[in-house]
C-alpha cells in the first residue's frame, strides 16, 4: 500500500451540507406520485446531466434519493416526481409551495449525451422509469437537431398510473416524436393498447447500429426488455439502464446502493449495458 | 533514521514526555481480558503488550455516532458542526492497525475527499509497537508483517529488557527531543519478525484470484448455517467504514440532529430498497459481499486488500465463525481439500 493511493492534493468536500431550495409548483399526477418544481437559492442552475439525482433532505425526516426529471435546458427550476413509498415521500407529499425543502446534489452519472448526439435516441420507460428518462426525453427535444429520432415507450400498469399528461398530449402529437403507449390494464375510457411493454418492441421499425436504447422501470422489466432488445440483434453497448438503490451519502462512502463492486450513487445510477451485465446484484 | 533502546521501566516516562506534545491515545485493559484504546491520563496504566484491543483505532476518526447537521424545526435553519483537526498522538498501534487506517484514508479520499474524516486525520501522529501473533492474528497471510513501519513516526520493538525505538519521520523526532532516558545504539539491528503461522493456505497475492471465481462457491451457505448475522464482524473491524444516516429528533420536537451512525452489512435491512425487495436478503449472500469488501470489491484498480488481518471479526463472532477457515475452505474448494464441514461447524463438532 503506498501513500500515493491517498489524494492529499484534493480539495477537501463536506458533502453532507444542503442547499434550501424552495418548492414553486407542485402537481398530483395520481394517488401515489406528486410533481415537485424547485428553486434553488437566488435562482442558481443545479447544473445536471439528464439522469442525475439529487438527494432530498427534510429536517426531522431524513434523505432520500430521488431522479431529477427535467433537463438542464429547463432554466431557473429543476423538477421532480415522487412516488410515496416511504417515511420521507410520504411527509413529502403533504408538502405545497413555498415551503423548503433540502437538496444535494447533482449526484451521480447520468446518460452519456454526449455519445448520444447524432444517434436516435429509444426511450423505454415503465412505471415511474418515465421520471428519469423525461430529463433525457425533454433535453433531446430541446436539442432537436442534434439528434435522430425520438421513439418513447412507456408503460403503466392502468391508464391511471400515466404520469406527465400534459406532455404526453405534446408527445403524442409532436411531429418529430414517435410515441407509443401501452398498460396492463385498460378501463372503460381506454383505447390505446394493452399489454406488457416488451409487446412494443417487436413492433418498431429500427436501425440498431445507430439507435442508444434508455431504458428505466421495476426491477422485473429489464430482464424481459433486454430479451425483447437481443431478439432484435440489438448491440449490447447501446444500451443504458438506470438502476434505483437505497442511499445514505451518495457519494460513495456509505455503502448501502452497492451493486457488487459498483456504487450505484456514483459509478450510476445510469449504467452502459456491459458495466453491469454479469453483475448478479444488478436486477 | 535514528535508533536507540529504551529500558522497560523508563517507557512510562517516555509515555509522559510524549504527552507534552499533545493528548496521547493509547492501549489500556478494560475488564478482565478486553483492551481499548483511550485518553492517556496516567502513564503507568498504559498496556503496550495486548493483543488486540476490542474497537480499532477508527473510532476516532469515523465515530459511532457524528452529528452531520443539528437543525432548529421552529425556524426550519440548520447548521454543520465546525470540523476540527485535533493534535493527538496514537501511541501502542500494532502494524495492522496502522494499515487499517491506512485503508480508511484511501477510502475516505478517494472519489469525493469527505472532510469529516480526512480533518480528523490532521495532525495526529502514530506510535507503533511490536507484538506476539495469537491464535487469531493472520495479517502475516495478507502481507502486513508485525514490522510494518509504513505510517508511523516511531516505532518500539520489543527486545530483552525493554524496546527498540526507531525514528521514522521528521515528525517522530521532535516527539522524542528532550527526552534524555535513550540509549542511541549506532548499528542496532532490528529484532527478528516475531513468526507468524501461516493461517492462510493461499499467498495474499492470489485471493482477488481466488475471489474471482468463488462467487457462486458452495462456502457462503455453509458459513451462513452458523452466522446470525449480529454484524459484530462488521463493528470491529478496522476497515469496514460502512455508515446509516439518520434524523434525531429532540424530545421537546423542536430540533434535533442528522447524524451518522455505523451500519453493518450483515444486517438484514442493509441492502434493501424502496418497495421492500432486498438485493442481499440471505445471510449466505451477505457473508459473501462481507468477505468480497475485504478481498475483492476494494481492490479492484488498486491491489490492495482490505482485510488486515487483526483477527478481530473472528475473535468477536457470536457464532464462533473464523475468517481464515472461510477462505481456506474456498481455496480447499477450487484446489481440493476438506475444509469446507469445519466453516459448517465449530471445529469441536468436526468427527475425526
Amino acid at each position: 500500500m503506498s501513500a500515493a493511493l491517498v489524494n492529499t492534493d484534493s480539495k477537501l468536500v463536506e458533502p453532507y451540507f444542503p442547499l434550501q431550495a424552495e418548492i414553486v409548483d407542485v402537481r398530483r399526477f395520481t394517488e401515489l406520485e406528486t410533481f415537485y418544481r424547485i428553486r434553488l437559492p437566488g435562482g442558481q442552475e443545479l447544473g445536471h446531466q439528464p439522469g442525475q439525482f439529487v438527494m432530498v433532505s427534510l429536517l426531522g425526516v431524513g434523505e432520500a434519493p430521488i431522479s431529477i426529471s427535467s433537463s438542464p435546458t429547463q432554466r431557473g427550476t429543476f423538477d421532480l416526481c415522487v412516488r410515496r413509498v416511504g417515511m420521507l415521500t410520504e411527509v413529502l407529499a403533504g408538502y405545497r409551495p413555498g415551503m423548503k425543502v433540502g437538496i444535494r446534489g447533482p449526484l451521480g452519472k447520468g446518460f452519456d449525451v454526449e455519445a448520444f448526439r447524432g444517434k436516435d435516441i429509444l426511450i423505454i420507460g415503465g412505471g415511474i422509469g418515465i421520471v428519469p428518462l423525461r430529463s433525457l426525453i425533454n433535453y433531446v427535444i430541446d436539442r432537436r437537431p442534434d439528434f435522430g429520432r425520438l421513439i418513447i415507450l412507456y408503460g403503466a400498469r392502468s391508464p391511471r398510473e400515466l404520469l406527465y399528461p400534459e406532455e404526453r398530449r405534446l408527445w403524442e402529437e409532436h411531429p418529430e416524436i414517435e410515441y407509443h403507449v401501452t398498460v396492463d390494464r385498460g378501463d372503460e375510457g381506454w383505447t390505446g393498447k394493452t399489454g406488457v411493454i416488451t409487446t412494443l418492441i417487436p413492433l418498431l421499425e429500427l436501425e440498431q447500429a445507430r439507435t442508444m436504447a434508455c431504458i428505466v422501470g421495476p426491477p422485473v422489466m429489464y430482464k424481459f426488455v433486454l430479451m425483447a432488445l437481443k431478439a432484435r440483434r440489438f448491440p449490447e453497448e447501446s444500451i443504458y439502464v438506470s438502476l434505483e438503490r437505497r442511499m445514505k451519502c451518495g457519494v460513495g462512502k456509505c455503502g448501502h446502493c452497492q451493486i457488487n463492486d459498483l456504487y450505484c450513487c456514483c459509478d450510476g445510477p445510469v449504467f452502459c449495458y456491459p458495466e453491469v451485465v454479469g453483475r448478479k446484484e444488478a436486477f | 533514521m535514528a535508533r536507540s533502546k529504551i529500558a522497560k521501566e523508563q517507557v512510562s516516562a517516555l509515555l509522559a514526555h510524549l504527552g507534552t506534545s499533545g493528548t496521547v491515545i493509547a492501549p489500556h485493559a478494560k475488564g478482565q481480558k478486553s483492551f481499548t484504546f483511550q485518553e492517556m491520563s496516567d502513564p503507568t496504566r498504559v498496556v503496550l503488550d495486548y493483543p488486540r484491543t476490542l474497537v480499532p483505532p477508527k473510532k476516532y476518526f469515523l465515530p459511532p455516532k457524528e452529528t452531520l447537521l443539528t437543525f432548529d424545526l421552529t425556524a426550519n435553519d440548520y447548521a454543520r458542526p465546525d470540523l476540527v483537526a485535533t493534535p493527538r498522538i496514537f501511541v501502542g498501534l500494532h502494524s495492522y492497525d496502522m494499515q487499517g487506517l491506512l485503508r480508511l484514508d484511501h477510502a475516505f479520499s478517494r472519489g469525493v475527499p469527505e472532510a469529516n474524516y480526512l480533518k480528523r486525520r490532521e495532525n495526529c501522529r502514530f506510535v507503533g509497537v511490536s507484538y506476539q501473533p495469537d491464535e487469531y492474528h493472520f495479517a502475516s497471510s495478507v502481507g502486513i508483517p508485525v514490522h510494518a513501519t509504513e505510517g508511523f513516526d516511531l516505532y518500539l520493538s520489543e527486545v530483552e529488557g525493554g524496546y527498540l525505538l526507531e525514528v521514522l519521520t521528521e515528525a517522530g523526532a521532535q516527539l522524542v527531543t528532550g527526552f534524555d532516558q535513550l540509549e542511541p545504539l549506532a548499528e542496532a539491528e532490528l529484532p527478528a519478525e516475531p513468526k507468524s503461522p501461516g493461517r492462510l493456505r493461499i499467498h495474499y497475492h492470489r485471493l482477488p484470484d481466488l475471489f474471482a471465481r468463488a462467487y457462486e462457491s458452495a462456502v457462503w451457505a455453509e458459513v451462513s448455517r452458523r452466522c446470525t448475522g449480529c454484524g459484530s464482524c462488521n463493528l470491529v473491524c478496522p476497515t469496514c467504514y460502512c455508515f446509516d444516516v439518520r434524523d434525531d429528533v429532540a424530545v421537546d420536537a423542536k430540533g434535533g440532529e442528522r447524524v451518522r451512525l455505523w451500519d453493518a452489512c450483515m444486517a438484514e435491512p442493509f441492502a434493501e430498497v424502496a418497495g421492500g425487495e432486498n438485493f442481499r436478503h440471505h445471510l449466505s449472500s451477505r457473508q459473501r459481499h462481507r468477505l468480497y469488501r475485504k478481498f475483492k470489491y476494494q481492490s479492484v484498480g488498486t491491489e490492495i486488500l482490505y482485510c488486515i488481518g487483526c483477527g478481530r471479526c473472528s475473535s468477536q463472532c457470536t457464532a464462533g465463525i473464523v475468517l481464515t477457515e472461510i477462505v481456506n475452505a474456498i481455496y480447499e474448494e477450487q484446489y481440493g481439500g476438506d475444509a469446507l464441514r469445519r466453516v459448517a461447524y465449530p471445529s469441536s463438532e468436526v468427527s475425526p
